[in-house]
């Protein structure tokens, strides 16, 4: 549907054009409101700061519903971000949850039957930190179509410079080890993407698992080197902290020593969903313009993409560049996050995990990635919680006796069935059941 | 910092046992590789889970032949149609409904069975690890200052042995005939009235049995019986690439060239160096040469 | 031999892919005995109507959503396609689909893939020589490696191997040289006549078809356009028109000629083919 065949809709697209600003606006208040709540006020009740939370957010969708243009789809529409109003709902109901659930978290409310509130945020947190890398994983090999196993390689370069500058240069300097890891990330990525230039398919993956080992003695030989088999440490001294000049911003109350050390799961949600939400909508962001159309293009038929004028090698190369880099920056997000990463951090099981992640959430969709990271780590909490609260899972015995390797054969036993007969996995459940939701509503209100 | 090239050395004997060592290693490879080979040339899927099938089949070794102490034929016989049956299980409850998915989802679908076994196993078996296997001969020889166990050489028997009688199965039968016709054209296959989902149900108990077949052979030649084993299938992906993913007889070549330059990577540069060094030997193969040096050549390439 | 070949009935068959609909209400009838052949444009569905009656549309994620297929009185409809085979059915694929990495005889070998008599087989093996005597001594070559010719001989003599009573080709003519596809055409009526098995051509080289066949339909997206014996066709201006390169009177523009369209809307209370998003 282009412009040129509505008028009417053309003349509403020259009428009405929101800034940047005035369509960011309402998500970066939104987004630094709470948070400046949040962390000024501890003491302060719960009810209260969920009060003035929903208030800010009513006040933002209001706005955000007065902006929405109404009429057909223009070509301009149909390239946002969030294309309808259902979109967008979605999307601020997603971003309340999301600046809600932290101090859900951290308060003492618990819910009946123990349910595992307390170790929650901790999953949270690392849920966000591999939504982040799952994503990219997804963007690589489920919408660029090139096959990679060589994802944990980068986890263990995120990893190396987490180590080299993160640590060994600026004791404990996460921020300056970011970017660094993205840069690194990004020209590593290249470069185990030049295979990709020649193979494909079962070649290319096994190619990308050739680097998998290469990178693997790097990191060995990196860790005996500087660190001995005790591995890194990004705890303590080399915990990442707020700069001193930022210490006037509001809701960080440096300790006794004038440092705003993060640590803790509160303090450290703040700091990975952002990086998560915003490396995210990146991505998704780089799948609806030219680059991404093009990936797809080279993946669905790379012939026929280069005949149309794509670049088919820098095509690639951007894919494996761009997901690099960002699955180094979450290797770094979560070496600080964890604290220490030794020899045995990385294995095929890594591997294993990921892939596991982005079959269970939905191949080839970003949503998937994040449904897929959640599913993982909740799976471990739900499966005992059952085991020790639900009465009649409490007394089988085998249950207990084996909790992790009934956890792995659940998880495989879900990748085998999803793959066999809903292919889509969860994020295609979820739209179906997106689908199924405004169908019956249409239904109700014709 | 890492290279440490220098300790090459000039005794003879001393490169002879790790030729030899190579080979031994080699042979393992290659039983591994063949399994690789019967799944992926004629159903052209990646089975990632090799290596948890033969592990599958180094448990059931252990039970059948050591703990039921069956006698050893009988137990061998039992091992390989328990193997051939599972084989049967994974086509007709899982890989049958994946005939005709994308490329990528069946290479998943085979981690997943992957994850399963790795799972049952630990349920059923225990994390303790087990005493190697010690049916086969034990004992060793010395030729020009090298040690050879008897066991490597019943191992390179058993391998020559099971890829000659492939060779002529695939050659002089009916049955190996249509797998090899289903491998070039399904769709050509199935309009002459041959039935794929049989030739797959064959081609997956055929790649069951190898696997129990290697199972019961590395049994007795790993450190111990325990989850750690499953590794070999990924060890062995180099031998099966070296010797080209189509190929029987390149699995055989695939696999001593591979064990040999892995043991002397083993011997002269460490132990670290094993898998980097076999892996970049199979980088290295597949920009110059994809299809091995052996393999079929109609494979897609960009 | 095969006596007599059997008849088959395609009636109302509608075929989707996902949410495409390839036929639509298709009825053809091959009389036992019969030469008929198919026309049509490519798109038109030629290929789709040949997996449904051997059975391979789910390689193709196809589906028949309605109709019959009966050979000889009996459905064939939903059986696996080594049982279409065993009950006479033989097919010479699209692009000759040859197993390019065997020998010419394994390929040949292969057609019998349905049969188990084995003496039976080195009979129809030495019949099939004879007829095309050109096959003898290529036979342990790589079929992969003959010319475009031989490999249609070779997919004409495997589909043969299986003793079929009704033997389908889909585009013989594709790729080859006239006077090759000449020679084949009278190779298939010989067939035709010497056996008496019915024989099914799809074609888009429509003068031959129409020569060699008694019956013929052409199939236009998805639907059969027009029906009827191939002397009638022969002689119909639009089929002269847009199939025969030009001769007829009836219609000087090509756009002028009514033909059915996607657009059109649908008969019989069907239900819209289900788009996906």
């Amino acid at each position: 549907m282009t412009a040129t065949e509505n008028p009417a809709a053309q003349q509403a697209d020259q009428t009405y054009r929101p800034s940047t600003l005035q369509r960011f606006l309402p998500f970066v208040v939104a987004a630094v409101v709470p948070f400046i709540l949040g962390a000024t006020t501890d003491d302060l009740n719960f009810w209260w700061k969920a009060a003035i939370t929903i208030a800010i957010l009513a006040l933002v969708a209001r706005l955000a519903w007065k902006w929405t243009p109404r009429g057909e789809l223009t070509h301009r529409e149909d390239m946002r971000l969030w294309r309808t109003p259902s979109d967008r709902s979605w999307a601020a109901l997603t971003m309340f949850g999301l600046l809600v659930l932290p101090f859900i978290l951290a308060s003492d409310f618990t819910p009946p039957m123990d349910f595992p509130w307390a170790t929650w945020f901790a999953v949270v947190n690392l849920v966000l930190i591999f939504a982040m890398g799952a994503a990219a994983f997804n963007l690589l090999v489920g919408y660029s179509g090139q096959i990679s196993l060589a994802h944990v390689a980068f986890l263990a370069l995120g990893s190396i410079v987490g180590g080299i500058v993160g640590v060994q240069w600026s004791g404990g300097n996460m921020w300056l080890a970011l970017p660094a890891a993205a840069l690194a990330g990004a020209v590593v990525g290249a470069i185990s993407g030049l295979p990709a230039l020649r193979l494909k398919h079962l070649y290319l993956l096994l190619a990308t698992f050739g680097f998998h080992f290469v990178m693997m003695l790097v990191w060995r030989e990196y860790l005996q080197e500087y660190f001995g088999f005790v591995g890194i440490r990004f705890k303590g001294v080399n915990s990442p902290r707020i700069a001193s000049w930022l210490h006037w911003l509001p809701g960080i109350d440096p300790d006794e020593n004038g440092e705003f050390i993060i640590t803790g799961q509160f303090r450290w949600y703040w700091v990975l969903m952002p990086i998560t939400v915003l490396s995210i909508l990146f991505m998704v962001n780089v799948i609806r313009t030219r680059e991404g159309r093009a990936f797809a293009a080279v993946r669905d038929r790379d012939v026929s993409a280069s005949l149309l004028g794509i670049n088919v090698a820098r095509s690639k190369l951007m894919a494996f560049a761009l997901s690099s880099a960002v699955v180094a920056m979450s290797g770094v997000l979560a070496s600080f996050y964890i604290g220490s990463r030794g020899e045995d951090s990385f294995n095929v099981q890594t591997v294993l995990n990921y892939a596991i992640i982005i079959v269970v959430g939905g191949f080839s969709s970003i949503q998937g990635a994040i449904f897929g990271s959640a599913f993982f780590w909740f799976l471990p909490e739900w499966f005992k919680w059952a085991r020790e609260e639900l009465w009649f899972v409490r007394d089988i015995e085998f249950l207990s006796d084996y909790p992790s390797e009934i956890d792995l054969a659940i998880k495989g036993f879900l990748v085998v069935i999803i793959l066999m007969f809903k292919p889509d996995g969860l994020a295609g459940m979820w739209r179906d059941f997106k689908n199924w939701l405004s169908r019956s509503l249409a239904r109700r209100n014709p | 910092m890492l290279l440490a090239f220098g300790n090459f050395t000039a005794d003879p004997s001393v490169n002879l046992q790790l030729l030899i060592g190579g080979l031994a290693l080699g042979a393992i490879y290659a039983v591994v590789a063949l399994g690789f080979v019967l799944v992926y040339k004629s159903t052209d899927v990646l089975n990632l889970a090799h290596g948890e099938f033969l592990m599958l089949g180094a448990y059931f070794a252990l039970t059948f032949l050591i703990s039921e102490n069956l006698n050893f034929f009988l137990g061998v016989f039992v091992l390989l149609l328990v193997m051939l049956v599972f084989g049967l299980v994974v086509h007709y409850g899982i890989m049958r409904r994946m005939v005709g998915q994308g490329f990528f989802a069946i290479v998943l679908i085979t981690l997943g069975i992957a994850t399963i076994i790795r799972a049952l196993l630990l349920i059923f078996y225990g994390p303790t690890e087990r005493a190697r296997l010690d049916l086969l001969p034990q004992g060793s020889f010395e030729v020009g200052g090298a040690t050879v166990r008897h066991v490597d050489l019943v191992i390179f028997g058993v391998v020559a042995l099971c890829v000659l009688l492939f060779f002529l199965f695939f050659k002089y039968t009916r049955l190996g005939l249509h797998m090899r016709a289903v491998a070039d054209d399904i769709e050509a296959a199935a309009a002459m009235g041959i039935d794929p989902d049989k030739v797959y149900a064959m081609t997956w108990a055929a790649a069951m049995v190898m696997a129990g077949v290697g199972g019961l052979l590395f049994g007795h030649v790993t450190g111990a019986i325990d989850r750690s084993i499953e590794a070999i299938g990924l060890r062995a992906f180099p031998a099966a690439v070296v010797g080209g993913l189509t190929s029987l007889g390149g699995s055989i070549v695939g696999g001593l060239v591979v064990g040999v330059i892995e043991q002397f990577a083993n011997g002269h540069l460490g132990t670290k160096w094993r898998e980097p060094v076999a892996f970049s030997v199979m980088f290295v193969v597949l920009l110059v040469r994809p299809t091995g040096l052996w393999g079929r050549k109609d494979l897609e390439r960009v | 031999m095969s006596g007599g070949g059997l008849d088959l009935r395609i009636q109302d068959l509608t075929v989707v892919y996902g949410g495409v609909t390839a036929l639509d209400n298709v009825n053809i009838t091959v009389p036992s005995g019969g030469f008929v052949s198919v026309l049509g444009a490519n798109g038109a569905g030629k290929t789709t109507l040949v997996r449904s009656i051997t059975s391979l549309l789910y390689l193709h994620k196809g589906r028949v959503r309605r109709g019959s297929i009966v050979l000889g009185g009996e459905s064939i409809l939903g059986k696996k396609s080594p049982d279409i085979v065993s009950a006479g059915v033989a097919q010479v694929p699209e692009g000759r689909k040859l197993f390019p990495n065997l020998t010419v005889k394994e390929n040949l070998l292969c057609g019998a893939a349905s049969r188990s008599d084995v003496s039976g087989i080195d009979e129809s093996l030495e019949q099939t020589l004879e007829l095309f005597s050109q096959l003898r001594p290529l036979l342990s070559q790589t079929a992969g490696l003959l010319s475009g010719g031989e490999q249609q001989m070779v997919a004409v003599g495997r589909a043969l191997m299986s003793q079929p009573t009704l033997l389908i080709c889909d585009e013989l003519s594709l790729g080859l040289a006239p006077k090759i596809v000449h020679r084949l055409f009278e190779l298939l009526t010989e067939i035709n006549e010497t056996r008496g098995t019915s024989i099914l051509v799809i074609e888009q080289n429509a003068s031959l078809a129409l020569q060699h066949a008694n019956d013929a339909y052409v199939l236009e997206l998805g639907r059969v356009l027009m029906e009827g014996s191939a002397t009638e066709l022969k002689g119909n201006p639009m089929v002269q028109e847009l199939y025969l390169g030009g001769g007829g009177e009836a219609h000087t523009s090509y756009a002028a000629i009514e033909r059915p369209s996607r657009s059109r809307p649908l008969e019989h209370g069907q239900r819209p083919p289900v788009t996906e998003s």
